[in-house]
């Protein structure tokens, strides 16, 4: 599905946040979890998802670590304290917002609960 | 790995003022990508070919990584958000912050080794030691006077060419340096007595003259550190022109090879 960018603000962020949760990842890892957990509905390049985790990192909501693996150098990102806290406050965001939706078009308020 | 459209998005990026850590990561990041994405295909059974366009497609056209940066200001350097600090300001405050520190250690070093001197000899250094002193410390000045500006202003031609900032701002720091650097003078002499020695900072452009009470008047010593500014400046245009024609040699001598 095409996605509009504005209606993606901080989308990107929350599907990083959640799912580096599980544990530390690599970029391609990364876009690979976030592809099968949102079952490929999230259409963007897979480049652009290093920018979103490079500002994560600035504002300490991720921290990141070069590891050799099969003789090549990773970097992993892993979730922060601080990343944590970000996170329950964009799900709690996102709920109310795909909640509201939900009903606005008749159906009932649980959409959110898939993330 | 398609390395030379790495390098074309990293010249854009950094022509944008994305910080050069952020560029330079992100190129090798998207370049372990495409590899990832290659092995991925080539496992489903894509050629090599066939293999590549897809990697390509799937981690997104240049002006969609382009922009993914760039919609991202936190993530530009502050050379590029603010230059007028970094070849304005800055080139007047680190001459002058780099002869404080030069002159703090120097009055550190002469209170221990006097202190010490004292100590071990029970009395306080004569004149032969405070002519071995002014030795040591007037090359230790010369070189703090004709050298660190000269360092000064290589990093910052360093700091601007990196990030790819117009030539007039990088001109304009190295100029400053170059010349408020020139400028300075730092002094030492010891006759061996007590009162009989001077250490001191001045600068030819900021000369206070007691017995006018101008604010500036002519330095003492103003025509020896504007030829020092001057040849500043030539050092740092001479090696700016050979890097340049460097380049320029280098990049004629890759399209020519490629041609052929």
């Amino acid at each position: 599905m095409a996605t509009n960018p504005s209606f993606m603000n901080g989308v990107p962020e929350l599907l990083i946040l959640r799912t580096l949760e599980a544990g530390e990842m690599y970029g391609y890892e990364l876009v690979q979890a976030i592809r099968t957990k949102t079952n490929q509905a999230i259409s963007l390049g897979e480049g652009v998802v290093y920018p979103a985790l490079h500002a994560l990192e600035r504002e300490s909501m991720l921290k990141s670590r070069r590891k050799l693996v099969n003789g090549r150098t990773r970097v992993y990102y892993s979730v922060t304290r601080k990343g944590e806290k970000h996170l329950a406050g964009l799900v709690r965001h996102w709920q109310h917002i795909t909640g509201a939706i939900g009903l606005a078009i008749g159906g009932t308020a649980h959409a959110a609960t898939a993330l | 790995m398609p390395q030379p459209r790495f390098d074309r998005l990293s010249e854009r990026l950094l022509h944008a003022g994305i910080a050069p850590r952020h560029v330079r990561r992100y190129a090798r990041e998207l370049g372990d990508h495409f590899d990832d994405l290659v092995r991925e295909e080539r496992a489903a059974g894509a050629a090599r070919e066939l293999a590549e366009t897809r990697a390509l497609s799937r981690l997104g056209n240049d002006d969609a990584l382009a922009g993914a940066m760039l919609s991202r200001p936190e993530l530009r350097s502050l050379t590029s958000r603010y230059p007028w600090a970094v070849f304005g300001i800055a080139p007047l405050v680190i001459p002058l912050l780099s002869a404080v520190v030069a002159l703090y250690f120097e009055i550190w070093f002469i209170t221990h080794v006097h202190g010490l001197f004292t100590y071990l000899t029970g009395q306080p250094p004569g004149p032969v030691t405070a002519k071995l002193a002014t030795r040591v410390f007037t090359a230790y000045n010369t070189l703090a006077v004709y050298v660190v500006p000269l360092l000064f202003a290589w990093a910052f031609a360093w700091l601007g060419a990196r990030q790819r900032m117009a030539p007039a701002w990088i001109v304009t720091g190295v100029a400053l340096i170059c010349v408020l650097g020139g400028f300075q003078e730092l002094v030492f002499y010891d006759k061996g007595y007590v009162g009989g020695g001077v250490l001191s900072f001045q600068s030819g452009l900021l000369y206070f003259a007691p017995r006018t009470g101008w604010l500036y008047s002519p330095h003492p010593h103003f025509v020896a550190e504007f030829a020092r500014a001057a040849m500043n400046l030539a050092i740092a245009g001479g090696v700016w022109w050979w890097f340049t024609a460097r380049k320029k040699t280098s990049s004629a001598m890759r399209l020519h090879t490629a041609r052929m």
